[in-house]
């Protein structure tokens, strides 16, 4: 077990302050831009660079129980364990898709994008319904993560759990009611920071610890494990602990993801860092950089953790493995470095509470306090609604926490069975313009009702068995589409008006025919080719765009699209074999570092037309969709 | 408990959160549309 209390010299706890200081002054900076508006409250004025929002992606999605579950699936299960961590994905895909779709909405949130995507009453129930939801889920992960703080602080300090929850959230929310999501971005790039630094020098401090890279990969095959050593070690196709069934699942949930919106519970939280962004190109960027980083923090964990293993191989225990990492730190680190580590653990906390604090509060103000409660309310109103409610996130973050510990555990269970009946419906919303909010909004009521059938009332009555999770997650699908399908078939289309605005906006990717030709007819879009590609000179792949060819979905962005998931593959596990000094992992690094300049050489161009012309059209569409908030041009 | 039965009850209780919402944009809908109508009766 962890030495039940850390010694903390004065020098250990001179770094903890001036990183706690340096992290919230930084913060706290900004004061004075988060007061101007909604806009800046939320969103800072939709103007932020792309390695903002990707800085805080990753360390937004850098928690305090992050290592704990990462080093709990590689202790488990080796390197394959990595692909438990491989849903971040979505974001190669995301990022030149539903990224792209999402920023050209304006939409502050989910939520108001089902109000652009749809029309009518639908759309209206669709946007209280995920505004209640997310409203719910940030409070919730808040008290899940506050949770996993008060229990490292009662590991290493010995403090009642109660206060490790309460005093950094406390901290951060003085920062997040302060200067709003300028305070969360800013100190989350100067959190990310000092966490890459001390994920980096903890995991190589364990590696070399364990006898260094060599040692461990020889250790581990002497043991007789070196299954531990090789990503694609299944146990059959469908039996044992990692079947091949089950890897094609998380594969295909994560990178066909990407697609929709809403696929992973991660969207919600990228669609803000995507809206904040100053331009189209700088979203997906943004989305691409912040997923790939978060994907090379986990290769340097896995690394870490083998090393843990050889060091402790015979821990049985859940619990005290997923400390594996935590122990690395606090148990090998000289004094004066135990007080940076702690430093970093208090930035990767305070990263993702200041950022769910944010969000949960963006979903009350513009979702349901200002479209539901008082649609013409000031901005400095605002500002104060959104304050208000980060209060209430808080307060009820720390019931969650200290109350219902046990209820948080069954949460993160059933976010799997809820991803399972609207993951399909979060793609086709996307994808399909057919699709309509009846259909999206059986799904996720169907897929309560077909969660309590395959997953309890049929096995307890003996007429299904309990089915392994790749199995469950299939069949909920196939079930919620028998609900879905045949109810947006039956119900009307989404008025023609209202989808021709939205696709004008947006120009969206798939089945959109009918609405493409009829935003034609209206001349609202041009579909003339270029004389370059009527005189059948287009290049292989275009370099040079007119701003209406940009708009189109081609060749040059499905080659982004398919390159993205596999460099990212390459990175995960080139850079954890590189750190085990295998030789392919260099390989596999070159393959990324060659696919990504591809990916630059090939998109970038379009993405600037499609950026430089859309701005061109922003301020109108946004003063639009302050409109609509007031209910004056409903369609 | 049951580990299936804990993840649906679970489950149920983040749908609260959402039937309120919902519950709150019907609400909301409904009264503009009666004043909708309303505006347009007056005319």
């Amino acid at each position: 077990m962890l030495s039940p209390v850390m010694e903390f010299t004065f020098v250990d706890w001179g770094w903890a302050l001036a990183f706690l200081l340096l992290m919230v002054g930084g913060a706290f900076f900004f004061y004075k831009l988060a007061r101007r508006s909604e806009s800046d409250f939320f969103l800072a004025g939709r103007g932020l660079p792309w390695w903002l929002p990707a800085s805080s992606v990753f360390s937004t999605h850098t928690a305090t129980d992050t290592p704990m579950w990462i080093t709990g699936v590689v202790y488990a299960h080796g390197l394959r364990g990595l692909w438990y961590t491989f849903f971040t994905a979505w974001t190669a895909v995301g990022a030149f898709v539903s990224a792209r779709i999402f920023r050209r909405s304006l939409a502050y949130t989910q939520a108001e994008w089902q109000s652009l995507r749809f029309a009518g009453l639908g759309s209206e129930l669709l946007r209280g319904w995920l505004a209640g939801w997310q409203f719910f889920m940030n409070m919730f992960i808040l008290g899940w993560v506050g949770i996993a703080m008060g229990k490292v602080c009662n590991l290493v300090f010995g403090w009642p759990v109660w206060v490790g929850l309460v005093v950094p959230t406390l901290i951060t929310a003085v920062y997040t009611l302060a200067a709003g999501y300028w305070g969360v971005v800013m100190g989350d790039f100067l959190q990310g920071i000092v966490a890459v630094f001390a994920i980096v020098l903890v995991s190589l401090v364990g590696v070399v610890a364990a006898g260094g890279p060599v040692e461990i990969t020889t250790r581990i095959v002497e043991m007789g494990q070196e299954w531990r050593l090789d990503p694609f070690a299944f146990t059959g196709w469908t039996g044992g602990d990692f079947p091949a069934l089950w890897w094609l699942t998380m594969l295909v949930i994560a990178v066909l993801g990407g697609f929709g919106m809403g696929t992973s519970i991660d969207w919600y939280v990228e669609a803000q860092r995507i809206q904040s962004s100053r331009s189209v190109r700088d979203a997906s960027y943004g989305l691409w950089a912040g997923g790939l980083v978060t994907l090379m923090r986990n290769a340097f964990w896995a690394a870490s953790i083998l090393a843990f293993f050889v060091l402790l191989p015979g821990i049985a225990d859940a619990a005290d493995y997923e400390l594996g990492w935590f122990r690395l730190g606090f148990e090998l680190l000289p004094v004066g470095l135990v007080g940076v580590f702690f430093g970093a653990i208090l930035a990767i906390h305070l990263s993702t509470i200041s950022s769910h604090l944010n969000l949960g509060a963006l979903y009350f103000t513009r979702d349901l306090y200002q479209r539901y409660l008082h649609p013409e309310a000031g901005e400095r109103r605002l500002v104060w609604v959104g304050r208000a409610a980060t209060v209430v996130l808080l307060v009820g973050s720390f019931f969650y926490g200290l109350m219902m510990e046990e209820i948080t555990r069954w949460l993160i269970f059933a976010l799997w069975l809820m991803m399972a009946g609207i993951w399909l419906p979060n793609i086709l919303q996307v994808v399909w313009w057919r699709f309509n909010a009846w259909g999206y909004l059986s799904s996720w009521i169907a897929n309560l009702g077909v969660s309590w059938l395959v997953v309890w009332i049929l096995p307890a009555f003996g007429i299904l068995p309990s089915l392994p999770d790749h199995a469950q997650f299939w069949l909920l699908m196939a079930l919620g589409a028998a609900v879905f399908v045949p109810t947006t078939l039956l119900t009307r289309p989404e008025p023609m008006d209202h989808l021709v605005r939205y696709y004008v906006m947006t120009r969206p990717l798939g089945w959109w025919r009918p609405v493409h030709d009829e935003a034609v007819r209206r001349g609202l879009i041009a579909d003339e080719p270029s004389p370059e590609t009527r005189a059948g000179r287009r290049p292989l792949i275009r370099r040079t765009w007119t701003a209406a060819e940009a708009q189109d979905w081609t060749r040059e962005d499905w080659i982004a699209i398919v390159l993205s998931p596999l460099v990212y593959g390459c990175v995960l596990f080139g850079l954890v074999r590189v750190l085990l000094l295998q030789p392919s992992g260099l390989w596999l690094l070159a393959l990324a570092v060659v696919g990504s300049l591809a990916i630059y050489w090939v998109i970038d161009p379009k993405l600037r037309a499609v950026s430089i012309e859309y701005e061109q059209r922003q301020a109108g569409y946004a003063a639009d969709l302050e409109r609509k908030m007031r209910w004056e041009n409903d369609g | 408990m049951d580990k299936g039965l804990v993840t649906v009850i679970g489950m149920s209780i983040a749908y609260v959160a959402s039937f309120l919402g919902m519950g709150l944009a019907w609400w909301s809908w409904r009264k503009r549309t009666r004043e909708g109508k309303r505006d347009g009766d007056g005319r």
